[in-house]
């Protein structure tokens, strides 16, 4: 939807000439017919003009928006039709059926534009759209321009119509937002004929939005999660009935006692440093359960554990899974709080402070499992200067490089998350990751038949992956 | 009981986004999304009291039995004393007269050189482990370095002035290999995380409990 | 070879010597080498050239002091850009320490340096703790994310915010980020919103910002100093009375390139030791 930017009076705004021409007539018009520049706009508004237009031939319809919370309606009307008719009403066109027919030829147009010049339009639509409703509510509508007309609303109570926004003609749809549900709204789109004279559609029934049962525009993320869901819930109930699942070696995974059994026996601590996410983060709760894993070994062993935190949740969280360990080991003597601490919610403070652990007690093995950013390299680079073994895992791909550059072993990506199956061969977590590449495969399927189909141009199946 | 009802209730919580995703009444929206996340951002606010408690406990602890560093940690408890009384009662931001409150003060000019100080270690670090790590082991490492060196003069204006193919090399590089890795990353860690999340919500796996 | 095999093991404080060397010489003599745009940064720019002047571009400062010497060059480019263009600015922080510092200082300067009023021009929001939880709530209303502004006044009485409800009255969404929040407003406020999502990142975020430009997920990337550095260069080749005010980026680009090549020289020598070693080994 276009807008008619003239006279917003703002910096470096270059009117075209054609643009000024057709303002300067306007301007002159509405002095002839001696309306005011007062209102919005620069509009002419003659009193009784406003209230007796003259018909502009074209259905206006109003309807709720589908699949929305209840603050919008829809607007629909024919755009060539309208376009036609404000033309023939302006007097440029002799002939309204050809009018019109030059309207379809626009639209068509239009269609046909190159991938560039359509996507630059969207931008420049979103980005109109965008200033309408701003501007409206600001009150502040520039006048609208030549093939343009002024959608108009009058909520229940309102004497008269009030400009919300200007859209151009052959538009067709105008949605309205930011609408009250417990009110009833009436619409009319109105144009300037020869002269200046207010052109208006009759007027739409009073209707108000609807709140809906669903929002159809994500019935492809819901159709996601439930085959997800079915997968991995299936796949979960065939192990349960004793299903064998397999699971590749994971080698981070499988360093786990080594670099336990090398700390024990050099007699020094491990450093275990979940991530700097919180618990909301699936990698952090994939690494307190590694954590788990790491406390029952350093329980048996008698292996000094520190947990430094940055996140508080983390840590009341860690701190629950390291002391369950210790207890499942029968060593809850071996617990103390102050093994898993809290440091400062700063991320490079944090990466500092670790690093001072790091070189003042030399731990034997350093795990850097869950969610990292740029500290991974100052964390892991540290370890390394030190000697330590280091065991190392995210699913953040920028991080990756450097652990893998800097540590001994790292878990990339989704290994992470396959952790907790690994270490415990729980059937019923088993089941879960291999519903889960069940969906990958699913995935990789509709990638490579939406680059067949698309390459065949064949339109549509990707449309299914965006917002319907 | 003890355990049903965290288990219920987590259950309940991780549903509530999925069906405020997915349905616009009103009150699902107040009660699944907004009020939700309200309730997160209070918890996460109170979670930050037993931080504060861990970090006096621990280094207390540390002064006391002067524990080796004890000195960094009496320095840290004399800074958190000393910022959380110029947070609570000495202001922020500008005064009238144009000259800073005490807490905007450290934050400028301690504060921020320190943390960009940090940052800038990765500079050194990237040189140390890049040395480490480029070798020309195998076919593939040599690859990898062929990529990295002409991904590092392609961004940096000299690239431009040995040829004007270099940096659009190291474009192409971004764009295509690049991507097509971390979309292949992204994609895998997209659905571990899903189904890590399906294990929390039918609490199958229940970290939140102590329980791995 | 032996001397070949003590030089593959050398004291990594040299290299750092060297890195430093690197920083700090360009500084005292500028090189003043040419910058070319790469196509996200250009697409970056020219999306808030679509925006029309009275627009409204969100700027989220959601880094820290750490970040600044890459993001705040970014910041400041994009700020002028949108002032020149009567673009309206809302500022606000979703990181704690960009709200407190960033968003102040930059909003602030950038205003003065071109007289764009506060309140009319621009707004900073401040900063606001939830992450994800502010950024859906924002889509609903951005005044029940934040009632006042970073002055503590009420959104209501500030002029610009009256046209600004939520996202809808949003043109473009630029968040200048660090940490997961620029991923967050490209997952969350582009694909539940449709708000167009522009991120600007330090260099070692940007390569996966990649995958969500080409989804057409984000409309660009800015990336790092070099990022920083080619948007100051299209914002003097558009408004050439901008040209003159400082340009960091620019000037840090000597340094980084100067860098890079003391990296890559010990890419190379690290090599050429280890094959020499290497035949060494494979002779005995």
């Amino acid at each position: 939807m276009r807008v008619d930017r003239r006279g917003s009076g703002t910096i470096g705004r270059r009117p075209g000439r054609r643009g000024a021409a057709r303002g300067a007539l306007a301007l002159l018009a509405a002095l002839l017919a001696g309306g005011g520049l007062s209102g919005a706009g620069a509009a002419p508004a003659a009193g009784s003009d406003r209230e007796n237009p003259r018909p502009l031939a074209a259905t206006l319809a109003v309807a709720d928006t589908p699949a929305d919370g209840g603050s919008s309606l829809t607007l629909t009307w024919d755009g060539a039709r309208l376009a036609a008719a404000l033309a023939e009403a302006h007097g440029e066109a002799e002939d309204p059926a050809a009018a019109e027919e030059a309207a379809k030829e626009a639209a068509e147009e239009g269609v046909e534009e190159g991938a560039e010049e359509a996507a630059d339009e969207a931008v420049e639509e979103a980005a109109d759209a965008a200033e309408t409703r701003a501007a409206a509510r600001a009150g502040a509508l520039p006048a609208p321009g030549a093939g343009e007309v002024d959608v108009e609303r009058a909520a229940a109570g309102d004497t008269a119509f009030a400009r919300i926004a200007s859209v151009p003609a052959s538009a067709g749809r105008f949605v309205d937002e930011g609408l009250e549900r417990t009110t009833t709204y009436r619409y009319r789109l109105t144009g300037r004929g020869a002269g200046g004279r207010l052109l208006a559609t009759p007027p739409t029934p009073p209707l108000a939005p609807r709140v809906n049962a669903f929002r159809t525009r994500r019935l492809n993320a819901l159709a996601a999660m439930v085959f997800m869901g079915a997968c991995v819930v299936g796949l979960i109930l065939r192990a349960r009935r004793g299903g064998q699942i397999y699971i590749r070696r994971i080698s981070g995974l499988d360093a786990i006692d080594e670099a336990v059994g090398r700390a024990t026996e050099m007699g020094r601590k491990i450093l275990y440093i979940p991530g700097i996410i919180s618990v909301n983060e699936p990698q952090t709760l994939a690494s307190l359960g590694i954590l788990g894993y790491v406390a029952k070994l350093t329980a048996r062993y008698g292996t000094e554990l520190e947990v430094p935190n940055i996140d508080p949740l983390t840590m009341a969280a860690a701190r629950e899974i390291v002391k369950q360990s210790y207890m499942e080991e029968g060593h809850p003597e071996g617990f103390r709080e102050e093994m898993v601490h809290y440091i400062t919610g700063d991320q490079f403070a944090y990466a500092a402070a670790v690093n001072g652990i790091m070189v003042r007690d030399r731990p034997a093995a350093n795990f850097l499992l869950g969610w990292f950013a740029a500290e991974s390299l100052l964390l892991s680079e540290t370890g390394q200067s030190i000697g330590a073994i280091q065991i190392a895992g995210t699913a953040q791909v920028t991080q990756l490089p450097f652990f893998v550059s800097a540590c001994d072993y790292t878990m990339l990506g989704e290994e992470l998350f396959a952790a907790s199956a690994y270490l415990s061969r729980d059937p019923l977590i088993l089941g879960s990751i291999a519903g889960q590449d069940v969906m990958k495969a699913a995935i990789l399927a509709a990638i490579v038949l939406g680059v067949v189909l698309s390459t065949a141009g064949v339109a549509g199946f990707a449309a299914w992956f965006t917002a319907l | 009981m003890k355990k049903q009802v965290p288990i219920l209730l987590a259950v309940v919580a991780s549903l509530c986004p999925v069906v405020g995703f997915l349905l616009p009444q009103p009150w699902v929206d107040e009660w699944m999304n907004r009020r939700l996340d309200e309730w997160m951002v209070i918890i996460a606010s109170f979670a930050l009291v037993l931080g504060v408690v861990s970090v006096v406990q621990v280094n207390l602890h540390k002064v006391r039995r002067r524990s080796r560093g004890w000195g960094f940690s009496l320095a840290l408890l004399l800074s958190l004393g000393i910022m959380s009384a110029f947070g609570l009662f000495g202001g922020q931001g500008e005064r009238a007269d144009g000259s800073l409150h005490p807490f905007t003060w450290v934050f400028q000019f301690a504060f921020s050189p320190l943390q960009a100080t940090m940052f800038s270690l990765l500079a050194f670090y990237v040189a140390s482990a890049s040395y480490r790590a480029f070798r020309v082991r195998n076919v593939e490492a040599s690859l990898l370095l062929v990529g990295a060196v002409l991904i590092m003069i392609g961004r940096i204006p000299l690239g431009q002035a040995i040829h004007p193919l270099v940096p659009q090399i190291a474009e192409w590089i971004m764009q295509f290999p690049n991507t097509a890795a971390q979309r292949g990353i992204i994609i895998g860690a997209a659905l571990g995380a899903a189904a890590m999340s399906i294990r929390v919500m039918v609490g199958i796996e229940r970290p939140y409990l102590g329980k791995s | 070879m032996k001397l070949a095999r003590k030089l593959l093991l050398i004291d990594r404080r040299i290299i750092f010597l060297l890195v430093l060397a690197g920083a700090v010489i360009p500084i005292l003599f500028p090189i003043g080498l040419a910058v070319q745009v790469s196509p996200p940064v250009r697409a970056v720019f020219q999306r808030v050239e679509a925006l029309r002047p009275g627009q409204t571009l969100l700027l989220s400062f959601d880094y820290g002091p750490s970040d600044g010497p890459e993001l705040d060059p970014m910041a400041d480019a994009i700020l002028r850009h949108c002032h020149k263009r009567g673009v309206k600015v809302v500022g606000l922080s979703l990181f704690p320490l960009g709200g407190v510092d960033m968003a102040f200082a930059r909003l602030r300067q950038l205003a003065t340096e071109l007289g764009a009023r506060d309140g009319e021009d621009w707004v900073n929001l401040g900063y606001k703790d939830g992450g994800q939880a502010a950024m859906k709530a924002m889509g609903d209303n951005l005044a029940l994310v934040f009632p006042v502004d970073a002055n503590g006044v009420p959104v209501g009485e500030i002029p610009l915010m009256r046209a600004v409800r939520n996202y809808n009255d949003v043109g473009l969404a630029v968040s200048l980020a660090t940490s997961v929040l620029g991923e967050w407003w490209i997952n969350l406020v582009n694909a539940q919103f449709g708000v167009d999502v522009a991120v600007g990142t330090t260099a070692v975020s940007a390569p996966k910002y990649y995958a969500f430009m080409e989804a057409k997920q984000a409309v660009g990337v800015i990336g790092g100093m070099k990022g920083a550095s080619e948007y100051e260069e299209l914002v003097a080749e558009a408004y050439p009375d901008l040209a003159g005010l400082s340009r960091t980026a620019t000037v840090g680009m000597d340094v980084q390139s100067i860098v890079h090549l003391v990296i890559l020289f010990f890419i190379l020598f690290g090599n050429a030791m280890f094959l020499a070693t290497r035949r060494t080994r494979q002779e005995a």
